[in-house]
């Protein structure tokens, strides 16, 4: 057997149990539905509800802040996040929050904002700039 | 949109000459490209004609590159918003030392800043190269003919159908957005730019990207050589001229991501040097393949095996250098990068740039896959070039785990165009995901890098002896690396078997690559680039055990009791309120107050650290800081501050703020939604509030002391000393409310007791009852020589100096003015000195008085007539009616706090380990290179 040989073979071990080890590490983006069997953490991808209360009390609890969210199949629960709500959050396109669902609240240790790219927003400046000058 | 409009102001001319320029260097790139491939075909040593018309039309495109960078570089120091690239990155109110990182921080600026080095790096190429210039110079030109092609801006149709091929940094505003604002002539007087993200308006975003796109630019080059020679099936003598260039690229590609490493570190409060962000990763793997290709092409080198590994690893490193700015700039990373560039609808042109090369890629490998010099015997494995390949494979491997993690998105794209209901599948929690494999990956590369620099090339076996000598100080070198991590174990913690084993394998290979160049630095020198490299990469991942395994929160509060604490929860800030000491982890933490300067705002944090016993043992202040927006309005960024030691780092970050200290559209929200009570109170009233809480008016004073209203510079002020108190609380605190007068308008300054949630302004009947109207004012005239004094109400009035000099805030000097100012001076009752400087014009034949006011006295002092003929003056004199003494105040109860803080600050051991360990192996690139390049026959 040549030295080659065993290195393809090594590699090709070492890369199937990579694939079967990484492939464990991967979700889908899914719904509230989805959270309530999950036994580990799951992101679910949705909006934010803005007509709901956006919470966030800095001398109440500095690390936790809630709002409520829209899923995918449009069902909307309670999500509470483990940390300061962040800059331009209620601008915020879509969300994916990380984490697990007790009762009726998802409690999010992690989450990420889509916002609106920096082109968008100056056509709105633009054009809110324009509106300015009418009243003007 | 109409196109008669006359638009005033506008200068278009630089706009076309640069789009000229871009053109010029679009073709004269294009004649390098076809220049260089009739050199090869047709040319021979002494017929190069077309090599040098090659160099020229090269030279022509470096001139064209520059022009464009110059013009716009002067059309955004000029501000000429009338361009659409200059509106979008710079502003009115940009300091002028960011103006480089405003070039850069678009795509059409980035892709000229690349192109930059690109054509600099070539001037030094054909110097350099010789008789590989032409192959090298066809495959170096076509890369730069791409990445021309990505500002050139022009409109392709088909049919129906057109396609924008670049993005041409000198469009006009007016042409990228159609909105009726251009319906103005003067539209550009409104303009005042949007300017630098303010996160990048730090000095990183001045050094950051042009380290990177260097490196970028000198991928290039190894690509290049290893096309050429594919190209003209001359496999071998390209091995050593492209060595120093791969070694200088990968010191510089290294060095750039390291500076992005440290600006997330010290600015961006990342939470650390390095995220396994997508955007990180992209850039790190072609430096790995580099590095593999640097190390196949020292075996190819030496022993003529390898050329093919060499070919393939430079091929790909361009490619996936190609494919990173594919996946930065595309958008496609929208969903999971922290930091992608924004969509530009070049996604298409970016695939065809990455597709191209691959493609090329192949099709020159495939097609001399048999040409392409190899042998027959294997290596042994007690050669060096055996275990060099082996490493360089598991290198090859750790770019395809994490490229093929970071891939996710444009896999979950590629299957959605099939399937479009398909769901995009995420990596769950990437930090462990990539660090699983990963760590695997160090394991082997520190033991690699320990072991193979001390076997020789070509080695076929070892005799005994050779064994011994070679096997004994091994043993020893992993003895003393074991009782190492032995002995550090009392500093840090492994937490897993697997961190321990990386630790002794980190220290291996920094105790085997030192004593090689303990024992071989006299013979042989040029080890010092190796050893450093090896021996970094081993200090550096030490770092990265001590410093991202061991990072503690200093801030980490375990006490708070919840219903519902998951595991994966950090509560890792804590709040502080100004003035109020908390004690948390063996520190006392106080917020001791906050400045605001230009746009940021820093806060003072005192830190103390309190031994077992209690006692103080250390005082340090740290002022992390929060940047607002370029308009003032809302927070834009926060900024850690870092306390550094020999073995670790302090850093710490504001985590929040009340909403109303960071956009000012909250603030009126909250101040909208207190409900405010009017008092009439009287000077010496206490009025009690809820809970037995009291409000006392003690007294009232002009001249009140706020700092708010000082800033103001306000023409008249009336304050309330207010104390407030809480028995229960132990609250007595004064507060300061102000009502100023600026220009005929009254301003509200209030003041709040955060103890007490109470907020209390001034109403501004109050104003009334404390200054008497002109109209209400009764006033008596003197008559005084220059001098003289007279008496008013019990007080004597001196009129000291009349000047006609006069400049004065009451007062708009005009051509022809007459102008005299008196200065009279009186003692006020309570012994304080006291003075007024009425004015007397003459404009245009008609007089005029111009009165001045005490507010402290109430005195009010015209002079009404000058008698030119005895020197006399008239001087009319009232004071304010200052019976009543009502102070009218609206009070707020339950006003949420604003002096408070949430704060995080984490320990980072040994994180100097990280640093060092990095720059070391760094140098080891750079050093190696300097040793090429200043030897002759390398």
């Amino acid at each position: 057997m040549k030295k080659s040989h065993i290195i393809a073979f090594i590699a090709i071990v070492a890369a199937v149990s990579i694939i079967v080890i990484g492939s464990k590490d991967v979700t889908t983006y899914g719904d509230f539905s989805m959270a309530e069997n999950a036994p580990g953490s799951v992101k679910i991808a949705g909006t934010l509800d803005l007509n709901k209360p956006i919470h966030f009390d800095i001398e109440e609890d500095p690390n936790s802040f809630s709002f409520y969210m829209n899923d995918k199949a449009n069902n909307r629960k309670k999500v509470i996040v483990s940390m300061a709500k962040p800059q331009d959050f209620e601008q915020s396109e879509s969300i994916v929050v990380t984490g697990k669902l007790k009762g009726d609240t998802f409690y999010a240790h992690d989450i990420l904002l889509k916002c609106p790219s920096k082109y968008k927003d100056e056509e709105i400046r633009l054009r809110a700039g324009l509106d300015k000058e009418k009243v003007g | 949109m109409d196109n008669t409009i006359q638009y005033i102001g506008e200068n278009l001319i630089p706009g076309k000459i640069a789009h000229g320029f871009i053109i010029l260097s679009f073709l004269s790139i294009l004649y390098t490209v076809y220049a260089s491939y009739k050199q090869i075909k047709s040319g021979t040593i002494d017929d190069n004609r077309w090599q040098k018309l090659a160099r020229w039309s090269f030279l022509t495109h470096g001139i064209s590159v520059f022009s464009v960078i110059g013009i716009l570089f002067y059309l955004m120091i000029t501000a000429r918003y009338e361009y659409g690239y200059v509106y979008d990155h710079v502003s009115d109110d940009l300091p002028m030392r960011y103006i480089f990182s405003a070039f850069w921080e678009g795509q059409e600026g980035s892709f000229l800043l690349w192109m930059f080095w690109h054509v600099v790096l070539g001037f030094f190429l054909i110097k350099k190269t010789k008789s590989l210039e032409s192959p090298v110079l066809l495959f170096y030109s076509l890369i730069q003919l791409i990445l021309a092609t990505m500002i050139l801006g022009v409109h392709v149709g088909f049919g129906e159908y057109t396609y924008k091929i670049g993005s041409n940094p000198t469009l006009l505003l007016r042409d990228i957005f159609d909105v009726p604002v251009f319906q103005k002539e003067n539209y550009l007087e409104l303009l005042e730019g949007t300017g630098l993200n303010p996160l990048l308006q730090n000095y990183w975003m001045t050094i950051h990207p042009p380290t990177l796109f260097l490196g970028f630019a000198s991928a290039s080059i190894p690509f290049s050589f290893a096309a050429g020679a594919m190209y003209t099936r001359d496999y071998k003598s390209w091995l050593t001229p492209v060595l120093k260039w791969s070694l200088f690229s990968a010191g510089v590609l290294g060095l750039g991501i390291f500076m992005g490493g440290i600006w997330a570190y010290e600015a961006l409060t990342f939470g650390g040097y390095w995220a396994w962000d997508p955007v990180e990763n992209m850039s790190l793997v072609p430096w790995i393949i580099l590095v593999a290709g640097i190390h196949t092409n020292l075996i190819a080198k030496s022993t003529g095996r390898a050329i093919g590994s060499t070919l393939i690893y430079y091929c790909l490193t361009l490619v996936l250098v190609l494919y990173s700015t594919y996946l930065t700039r595309s958008g496609i990373l929208g969903d999971t990068s922290a930091h992608a560039f924004t969509e530009m609808g070049l996604s298409p042109q970016l695939i065809f740039l990455v597709g191209f090369f691959a493609i090329l890629s192949t099709w020159l490998y495939f097609t001399r896959l048999k040409e392409i010099p190899k042998q027959e015997k294997e290596e042994s494995i007690y050669s060096r070039e055996f275990w060099m390949f082996i490493g360089a494979l598991v290198l090859l491997f750790s770019g395809i785990i994490i490229s093929t993690s970071t891939s996710l998105p444009v896999f979950n794209k590629i299957v959605s165009l099939f399937n479009p209901s398909f769901e995009g599948s995420v990596i769950n929690d990437p930090i462990p995901h990539y660090n699983k494999f990963q760590i695997w990956i160090a394991i082997l590369i520190s033991v690699l890098t320990a072991k193979t620099v001390y076997l020789r090339y070509k080695a076929n076996g070892m005799s005994a002896q050779q064994t011994k000598s070679f096997a004994l100080p091994q043993i020893a070198y992993f003895a003393i690396a074991a009782a190492l991590t032995f002995i550090m174990s009392f500093w840090l913690d492994y937490f897993h078997w697997k961190y321990a084993l990386l630790t002794v394998t980190c220290w291996y290979t920094v105790i085997a690559n030192g004593a090689m160049l303990i024992k071989g630095l006299k013979q042989n020198p040029r080890i010092v680039g190796f050893v450093c490299g090896h021996a970094g990469f081993g200090l550096m991942i030490l770092g990265v055990i001590a410093s991202g395994l061991n990072e503690e929160s200093i801030t980490e509060d375990n006490f708070l009791l919840r219903e519902i604490v998951l595991d994966e929860e950090e509560r890792n800030s804590v709040n502080l309120i100004k003035g109020k000491p908390f004690f948390i982890n063996n520190y006392w933490l106080t917020y001791e107050s906050d400045t605001t300067y230009d746009k940021t705002r820093r806060f003072k944090i005192k830190f103390e650290r309190e031994d077992s016993l209690g006692n103080k043992v250390e005082t340090f202040y740290l002022y992390p800081n929060m940047l607002y927006n370029n308009k003032l309005t809302k927070m834009a960024a926060v900024n850690p501050s870092i306390k550094r030691y020999v073995d670790r780092d302090i850093f710490v970050h504001v985590t929040g703020l009340p909403g109303s200290q960071t956009d000012i559209e909250v603030a009126k929200e909250n101040e909208d939604s207190l409900v405010y009570i009017t008092y009439d109170m009287m000077i010496g009233d206490t009025l009690t509030l809820s809970e037995n809480k009291k409000v006392v008016i003690e007294s009232y004073s002009y001249q009140p002391n706020n700092e708010e209203y000082k800033d103001s510079q306000s023409d008249l002020g009336l304050s309330a000393v207010i104390r407030c108190i809480d028995q229960k609380m132990e609250v007595d605190e004064v507060i300061e409310p102000v009502l100023g007068l600026k220009e005929n308008m009254l301003y509200q300054y209030p003041d709040q007791v955060n103890d007490l949630n109470i907020k209390i302004k001034l109403n501004e009947q109050s104003f009334d009852n404390f200054f008497t109207q002109e109209n209400e004012l009764v006033y008596e005239s003197f008559t005084v020589p220059k001098g003289g004094s007279f008496d008013y109400k019990n007080t004597s009035y001196t009129v000291k100096t009349l000047d006609s000099n006069v400049e004065d805030r009451n007062y708009d000097k005009q051509e022809g003015d007459v102008v005299v100012r008196a200065l009279i001076e009186y003692t006020l009752d309570n012994g304080d000195n006291r003075s007024l400087s009425p004015l007397y014009v003459i404009r245009g034949s008609k007089p005029y008085s111009i009165k001045d006011y005490d507010p402290v006295s109430g005195t009010h002092i015209r002079l009404s007539h000058i008698n030119p003929a005895n020197e006399e003056f008239v001087f009319q004199i009232a004071e304010d009616v200052r019976d009543a003494k009502s102070m009218i105040v609206d009070i707020a109860e339950n006003v949420p706090r604003d002096d408070i803080i949430a704060l995080e600050a984490t320990i980072f051991p040994g994180i100097n380990l990280f640093w060092s360990g990095t720059i070391l192996m760094l140098s080891g690139f750079f050093i190696s290179w300097w040793i090429r390049y200043k030897s002759k026959y390398a």
